[in-house]
């Protein structure tokens, strides 16, 4: 075998996966008391499963056994992970936000079942410096399972997308999966706002990176894309589940902040005569959900750093998490992963670092906050 | 005699001395009380009377006759199996109420896997043990007394019946409780003499009450590195209310992954906790398996809290030597050394623990500072140990990492030779891992 | 306040009284001397058969009910008409202060000394001059518009340098190109108006610029800034101002 330099979290994952699959082994009647016992303890705590690694695991496979064979709609149920917003600068000035993508990266490649596809939900690079960039691609491909790639404007407006395009190709995309129609959206573009005030590229880089200034504008997926959008769904019947892969939300939640996509009741519209239509975002930075109509709406973690919860807008539907230590590097980001249920919707696990992880389903939202609720934080932001 | 006789003999010499050796442990004396067993005054400065009164249990006042009845027990080897052990073997007022050796001896000279906490301040603790896995001084007596490694008596039965033939005992319980001896107020009598153990009255307290000269300006620096750059303060800390230098939280600092064995640890905890293991169940792992690496884990079975372990006090440290839950460092520049490089990598090492870029002249102050939190009655022991681990300092510093302390790991420096060094797949992994990126 | 008010009442009643005392006997002997010439206002009739009284404004009126004219109001009916147009007065005016109101007209409230040179006892009526008046003591019975416009200028500026100072890594001295604004955008969850509390990173009580210290030494990885540094200053400035009007409420979590 060739000499193979690990991490030391990669070193220990495969110990866990050695783990995991001796559980797996053994004797059912031990497997169960294992999940019993291990499920007890968590209902004991009051919190809802599932809560560790391995609790993961049972829990979607109860999803899965809830859902199982195929649906009406011949979709089948599959899982994929995401990581999302890493932001990174060069490793030579700042070290933490590669260990976060890293940590990221490790969680996703321990996953046992391994997920279908892994979604990396955009601002893979802090400037959308090339060097950025080509630091993200290195990190990333240390995933085992595909990875599907998003853009997020943190990667684009530098140079308005030529080294991204050049390193991943096109950023809107749609694939079939197992029965789900999957659309990948560039829902960052931006009205030109730089010209007029004849800023260089890394002045029109630096404004779209900070959150709160009011000089760049709102984001929009743009008439040209809604076009594609109205054509690439046009071969979809309406009872097949649709899954969205956004950056901005593609709903209005906060203007200044730009937690917002201006054209999202365009988009909406497009999305409208569809039964199950989940969409999943990045951008946001926080534990976040909503449900508009026939859409279900799911805000990705950051493996960065935490953000805020607006003042105003926030839908109240989202299941909130607690402030962020700042003594903790790791608190308030994470990964996730989801479940495509074979009934088309989509249950979603937040995998918060440094905390218990929070299992969001389709149920509660759809129901709008009457099943299923998660439980309620102690001290949000505010 | 020949090349082979003599060999046989060195060898049988050396079984012999072996065998001696290991029996002189098992058979030496438990310690007898002297000065410092005596209870101690609450009159110290810095003493938190708030929360002392907070730590005494309703049902569990303090009274003289109860503490002197503690007492006696805690120095009482007839509470283990073959009478070898008492509470004070391993928790020896002389060396800090604790045995100074990296995890503790009991009857048959069995070793366990876990360094003795101080009984001084204890009644302070939030939870007792390393785990937390006892919320009170009671609840922790119990367990030493019954398991097989410590104490070694086979049930609670057994213990009161042997307390119960002891003529002395029938009457200081009767006199205390009004009662035959029984384990609930043999644990109560015990906790109670532990409560009386509160050591404060160091200088730093004097500093803190007003007195500009009690700290020497090297110990001044400490304490503001204490406050500042080493970030000690977030998870040691202190503040007039509760002055003991600990949040009363667990975390996972590195220590459990000096061992290899940390993960399948991991996985030994949860097969056996799933045959319905009760609190007895907990404490034997703890202390007899190498499942106690897991730690708060094992407790509470979430998964932060693998590896993690309760934030101890810096009181007295020069007279509690060796440090962390497996008493792996002996010197206190080896717990600086560690911080400093940011602990040991694991997926579950606490977020607040990072490289501190710490220089030698800071970790020194540091260590002065912590000095200057000895109270007065250990200080003459306390200066001797201090000494003696500042010369051991000067030459041998394993846990030493200059580069990934000043952050220098990750990105230049050896690592495991990937362009991440040590927090990043390397090379050949990436290569090996074709992952396609972008659509479709 | 119930000292100010009474204070502002009693010195109200006074103008108003002696100045419907002095539009009364205007109106009904013809003529008075003045060393100078005061402006006129006009006063509108009465309706309701009693007597007109207006403040010195010019505008604000209030009918007395049931007076004749040449009668002298009750100590009643006068407390009663100069709380009518203060109220009117304020009711019209919410964001002013009568005095500073006063101080602006070139008149002071009755009860000072006037500066005036007129032999009356009116103090009320502006004299219409367009001069600055600026006087010894009494600091904040004169204020006018280009020291609103000075004060408000520094204001603003320092708060814009804290702004900058904010959403800048360079400018905290962070070393690892995180700035404040990252976290807080707008200045978000830093809830200044908690402080003193116990801040758990600092275990121990804290104000808004120990934990502003705390936050550049660690996730802005710089160099802890001292108190008399004016980027610290502006920072917290910066950070106060974005949460104006929010009610204090020291110690929360």
């Amino acid at each position: 075998m060739a000499a193979r330099h690990k991490s030391v979290e990669t070193k220990f994952y495969e110990d866990r996966d050695r783990v995991l699959k001796a559980l797996r082994n053994c004797d059912r009647r031990t497997f169960l008391k294992i999940s019993a016992a291990t499920m007890g303890a968590v209902m004991a705590k009051g919190l809802m499963p599932p809560h560790t690694f391995q609790l993961v695991e049972m829990a979607n496979a109860a999803v899965e056994k809830g859902s199982s064979g195929v649906g009406a709609s011949g979709s089948a149920p599959f899982r994929f992970a995401y990581i999302s917003d890493s932001h990174l600068y060069e490793r030579t000035l700042n070290q933490r936000f590669v260990r976060s993508i890293v940590k990221a990266v490790d969680d996703v490649n321990a996953l046992d079942p391994q997920p279908d596809f892994v979604l990396y939900g955009g601002d893979l690079a802090q400037l959308g410096a090339p060097a950025q960039l080509e630091q993200g691609k290195q990190i990333l491909s240390a995933v085992k399972a595909p990875v599907k790639m998003m853009v997020g404007e943190h990667d684009w407006f530098l140079d308005m997308g030529e080294k991204w395009q050049e390193m991943f190709g096109p950023p809107t995309y749609s694939f079939d999966w197992k029965g789900v129609h999957v659309v990948v959206l560039m829902s960052v573009y931006e009205k030109d706002f730089w010209t007029a005030r004849k800023m260089t590229p890394e002045e029109r880089m630096q404004t779209v990176a900070g959150l709160d200034n009011a000089v760049q504008s709102r984001f929009e997926v743009g008439e040209k894309q809604r076009e594609w959008l109205k054509q690439d769904l046009a071969k979809v019947p309406s009872t097949t589940p649709i899954v969205v892969f956004s950056h901005s939300p593609l709903y209005k939640y906060y203007r200044n902040w730009n937690f917002w996509t201006d054209d999202a009741d365009e988009v909406q519209a497009i999305l409208k005569p569809y039964d199950k239509v989940t969409v999943i975002h990045g951008h946001t930075h926080q534990m976040l959900q909503n449900q508009i109509g026939n859409i279900s709406f799911y805000g990705m973690l950051s493996t960065a750093w935490p953000w805020p919860y607006a003042p105003e807008g926030l839908p109240a539907l989202t299941i909130q998490m607690n402030r962020a230590d700042p003594f903790d590097q790791f608190d308030g980001c994470g990964d996730g992963q989801a479940t495509a249920r074979a009934d088309g919707l989509v249950d979603t696990v937040y995998n918060l670092w440094d905390r218990n992880p929070v299992t969001v389903k389709a149920d509660y939202l759809v129901s709008r906050g009457k099943t299923d609720q998660p439980p309620a934080p102690q001290f949000a932001s505010y | 005699m020949s090349g082979r006789r003599l060999t046989v003999v060195v060898l049988i010499a050396a079984g012999i001395a072996i065998c001696v050796g290991h029996a002189a442990r098992a058979t030496m004396p438990p310690p007898k009380p002297g000065p410092l067993a005596e209870p101690k005054s609450a009159h110290q400065t810095g003493f938190p009377e708030q929360l002392y009164k907070f730590g005494v249990p309703s049902d569990n006042p303090q009274t003289p006759a109860k503490v002197a009845l503690g007492k006696a027990l805690f120095f009482d080897a007839r509470l283990s199996v073959d009478n070898t052990v008492s509470c004070a073997n391993c928790h020896d007022p002389d060396k800090g109420f604790t045995d100074q050796l990296p995890t503790s001896m009991g009857v048959h000279a069995k070793f366990g896997q876990r360094n003795a906490p101080t009984i001084l301040n204890s009644t302070f603790n939030i939870a007792q043990f390393w785990d937390g896995r006892r919320p009170t001084l009671e609840d922790q007596a119990r367990d030493p007394i019954l398991n097989p490694i410590e104490m070694g008596m086979p049930d609670q039965q057994t213990v009161v019946t042997k307390l119960g033939s002891i003529p002395e005992y029938q009457k200081q319980f009767n006199a205390v409780f009004g009662s035959a001896p029984n384990y609930d107020n043999l644990v109560k009598a015990i906790a109670s003499y532990e409560r009386t153990q509160i050591a404060f009255d160091s200088p730093f307290d004097r500093f803190i009450a007003g007195d500009e000269k009690a700290l020497t300006a090297q110990q001044k620096r400490g304490w503001a590195i204490f406050n500042g750059q080493g970030r000690c303060m977030s998870c040691h800390g202190w503040n007039p209310t509760r002055p003991l230098f600990t949040d009363d939280r667990f975390h996972n600092i590195g220590v459990s992954a000096h061992s290899a064995k940390f993960v399948p640890h991991a996985r030994q905890a949860l097969a056996l906790l799933s045959q319905a293991a009760g609190p007895e169940q907990i404490d034997r792992l703890a202390i007899s398996t190498d499942i106690s690496e897991v730690g708060r884990f094992l407790v509470s079975k979430q998964p932060h809290d693998i590896g993690a372990f309760r934030t101890m006090g810096l009181r007295n440290l020069f007279v509690t030597e060796p440090y962390f839950h497996d008493g792996s460092q002996a010197t206190i520049w080896d717990t600086l050394d560690h911080y400093n490089k940011g602990g040991v990598q694991n997926p579950f090492l606490d977020g607040g623990i990072v490289p501190l870029g710490l220089s030698e002249q800071q970790e020194d102050d540091l260590a002065a500072f912590l000095m200057s939190l000895t109270s007065e009655r250990d200080m003459g022991r306390a200066k001797t140990e201090y000494e003696r681990q500042f010369k051991i300092s000067r030459t041998t510093r394993p846990q030493r990492d200059t580069a990934a302390a000043m952050g220098l790991k990750g990105s230049k420096g050896p690592g495991f030779g990937g362009p991440f060094g040590d927090i990043g797949p390397g090379e050949s992994a990436m290569q090996e891992n074709p992952a396609s990126l972008g659509g479709d | 306040m119930r000292a100010q008010l009474s204070l502002v009442t009693a010195a109200l009643f006074g103008a108003v009284a002696a100045g419907a005392a002095a539009y009364l006997s205007r109106g009904y002997s013809g003529h008075i001397a003045y060393a100078q010439a005061l402006p006129s206002h006009q006063v509108p009739s009465a309706k309701n058969g009693g007597v007109v009284v207006q403040l010195c404004d010019g505008v604000t009126t209030t009918e007395v009910k049931g007076l004749k004219p040449g009668e002298q109001m009750s100590h009643a009916q006068a407390m009663d008409v100069s709380r009518k147009l203060m109220a009117e007065w304020q009711r019209k005016h919410p964001e002013r202060h009568w005095e500073m109101a006063q101080a602006e007209s070139g008149g002071t409230p009755a009860g000072s000394a006037p500066s005036s040179t007129s032999e009356n006892a009116s103090g009320a009526g502006a004299t219409g001059t367009s001069e600055v008046k600026s006087q010894q003591g009494d600091t904040y019975a004169s204020f006018h518009d280009r020291d609103y416009m000075i004060w408000k200028a520094q204001t603003d500026a320092f708060v814009d340098y804290g702004n900058k100072v904010f959403h800048s890594a360079k400018l905290l001295g962070g070393t690892i190109g995180v700035s404040c604004d990252m976290c807080h955008p707008n200045a978000s969850n830093t809830h200044p108006e908690t402080y003193p509390k116990y801040q758990v990173q600092l275990q121990r009580v804290a104000l808004l610029r120990d934990m502003i210290d705390w936050c550049i030494e660690n996730p802005v990885k710089g160099k802890t800034l001292s108190a008399d540094d004016p980027k610290l200053r502006a920072l917290e400035a910066y950070i106060l101002a974005q949460r104006n009007g929010v009610a204090l409420a020291y110690g929360k979590h």
